[in-house]
């Protein structure tokens, strides 16, 4: 199904079939729960599965389809408001014997916010009460930006998840995030297969996962595997699932959520473990068991991710909306592309940014490492800016390179150096740069007053 | 036909001569170039090596050189001959322009406001997030715009600094 502005995606022209749901508005289409479930029905289609953005967390939404006599391809409503519900996932991991990071009940008013925040202490996190992902979360180090920050997190957790309502918790310095995805069919069989690091995070929003995590050992794999099947015990989780933690600088760890749905970053352990976490979805949707128990289940070698977004590093990794005017995507051994970008794309500004993930697999970090360098600088996308020269930086990063980095990593970014590229690289590149802003002069002095034939006559003599 | 071309903080001269002879710092160079994607990307051999480049973007212009990442710049001599003179004062000045459209939030200064490099200047919302537009330099606010409240076009000019 697609929106307006989504006619000519990706997802359109390669479905066996699509269907459009109505304007480019999220709340018109891609959140039009109604809308949704009859295209479905019209379809004959038996199940819908919510892919990872919009509706895919929305409990109603899961009750609607099941009401409407269809499959959901995920957890039941009532496990997901739950675990939605961020404060009342927090006092079920409490009662699982998980620890919680200090902090609060939903909050009403910046003021009872004041008083939390000067118990707790600074810094502090301000998050919203009914949805996760990073969006209309802030990070407060002092009381003086506590204000400006509760309104406009207020106002970004009303725009992604329809309620205001925020809590806050102390903020983990130098933490990274971690977290481990789970699996469980309806006769409450939970199996954890592994986890991923995803502490290279700019403004809570992921940008390059890994596993196995740099900063895991076994003890602590199996420690926060065990944490996270309880969590799923006690909520009666069904389907794929992820319990997100931060791990200290001593290996001590927090629950922080659990994403109801499928992550972005699934791929990087559908690398590692060989197995299709959407096939295995429909499979327990469709009520099969799960096909292995605890044992069974092999990680082998390691895995990266890299969320190519159109967003400039070179200008605070804001969006950037155009058209795709040439791109290559990597390929080889190791090298998987999942992406949604085709040449003569035009990069929608209505949704999220992400426009491909590049993940790379070896037999070891340093052999997905090596692999996804060799995609990274093999990648070309011209046309609009996006994220990758950040995810080149980051891969010959010596503290990346190293496992050494945090949350705090992206700030890296702002003291890199230019590359090292050679003499005769550098005498290609002024010739190139040459070249494309006279033909570009060329093509804007053509493109004004003449008529189409007299242009393409004139251009094709330019040639 | 002179150009100045920086790419980060190299600077380099080339000339591009009638006959598709190009002279890089009063170099005659052996290039072999070949347009391999129209207006975007070159092969370009120098000395018997090859390399890539391929125009990530025009304005401002980005180069991807054999997977790495350039900033840079072209000026032909006219525009150098210009800037040497009168037009040295009004290159002096830096217009902050918002990258897609959006709605513009709330503006963090007023015209005649000092700001430093990276203060905030304006919060726009684009993409479901809400965005900083930061001072790309430390200088004054000669020029807002537009007002808070309002929606903006891409590409469109909010605000201009000068820097003292």
């Amino acid at each position: 199904m697609y929106s307006d502005v989504d006619r000519d995606a990706l997802h359109v022209r390669t479905a066996d079939a699509a269907y459009p749901i109505g304007a480019a508005a999220p709340r018109e289409s891609y959140l039009n729960a109604a809308r949704i479930i009859e295209v479905a029905r019209r379809s004959g289609a038996d199940a819908i599965h919510p892919g990872y953005g919009f509706l895919s967390e929305n409990a109603d939404f899961a009750q609607a389809v099941v009401d409407a006599g269809l499959v959901f391809v995920g957890p039941p409503a009532k496990v997901q408001r739950l675990l939605g519900e961020k404060t009342a996932a927090r006092r079920l991991a409490r009662e699982a014997d998980v620890p919680v990071a200090e902090g609060t009940e939903p909050l009403t008013d910046v003021g009872a916010a004041k008083i939390a925040a000067n118990r707790i202490g600074y810094p502090v996190l301000l998050k919203p009460a009914a949805g996760g992902g990073g969006k209309g979360m802030r990070t407060v180090k002092a009381e003086a930006e506590l204000e400006s920050a509760w309104g406009a997190a207020t106002g970004e957790a009303t725009t992604a998840f329809g309620q205001a309502a925020l809590y806050l918790e102390r903020a983990i310095p130098h933490a990274r995030h971690v977290e481990m995805q789970i699996i469980a069919d309806r006769g409450g069989n939970v199996v954890w297969l592994g986890e991923r690091d995803c502490s290279v995070q700019r403004r809570h929003q992921k940008l390059i996962e890994e596993t196995p995590g740099p900063s895991v050992d076994e003890a602590l794999r199996e420690r926060l595997g065990a944490a996270a099947v309880r969590i799923a015990n006690g909520a009666g989780y069904e389907n794929a699932g992820t319990v997100e933690f931060l791990v200290d600088g001593s290996g001590k760890f927090y629950f922080l959520e659990v994403n109801t749905r499928l992550q972005v970053e699934h791929p990087i352990t559908e690398m590692v473990t060989g197995l299709d976490l959407v096939a295995l979805q429909l499979r327990i949707a469709a009520g099969e068991p799960l096909p292995f128990a605890q044992t069974d289940v092999v990680r082998a070698g390691a895995a990266i991710e890299c969320r190519i977004t159109a967003e400039d590093p070179y200008a605070s990794f804001l969006p950037a909306s155009g058209v795709v005017a040439f791109m290559r995507e990597p390929a080889g051994p190791g090298v998987r592309v999942d992406s949604a970008m085709y040449p003569g794309m035009t990069v929608p500004n209505e949704y999220d940014p992400l426009l491909a993930k590049v993940i790379a697999h070896g037999h070891d970090r340093m052999e997905a490492i090596a692999r996804m360098r060799r995609a990274l600088e093999e990648m070309r996308v011209a046309g609009i800016p996006t994220s990758l020269p950040f995810h080149r930086f980051a891969l010959f990063d010596s503290d990346f390179n190293a496992g050494r980095y945090d949350t705090g990593f992206v700030a890296r970014w702002s003291q890199r150096v230019a590359p090292d590229i050679s003499e005769g690289a550098a005498s290609a590149a002024a010739l190139a740069a040459v070249l494309a802003t006279r033909a570009r002069g060329e093509r804007r002095a053509l493109a004004t007053s003449d008529p189409p034939w007299a242009r393409a006559a004139r251009e094709d003599a330019l040639r | 036909m002179r150009y100045e071309v920086t790419l980060d903080d190299r600077r380099i001269r080339v000339e591009l001569g009638e006959d598709a002879r190009f002279t890089l710092e009063d170099r005659v160079v052996a290039a072999d170039v070949c347009e391999t994607v129209r207006g975007y990307q070159w092969s370009i051999t120098v000395d018997g090596e090859s390399h890539e480049i391929t125009v990530v973007t025009h304005d401002p212009l980005r180069l991807d050189v054999d997977g790495h990442d350039v900033r840079a710049s072209v000026i032909d001599e006219r525009a150098l001959r210009a800037r040497r003179g009168t037009g040295a004062a009004r290159a002096e000045r830096v217009e902050i322009r918002v990258p897609m459209p959006g709605l513009l939030k709330r503006l963090h200064v007023k015209e005649g406001d000092m700001v430093e490099r990276d203060a905030p200047i304006a919060t726009l919302e684009a993409m479901k997030m809400e965005n900083e537009l930061v001072a790309p330099i430390r200088g004054r606010v000669t020029k807002l715009k537009h007002v808070s409240g309002t929606k903006i076009e891409g590409g469109a000019v909010l605000a201009v600094l000068v820097p003292e």
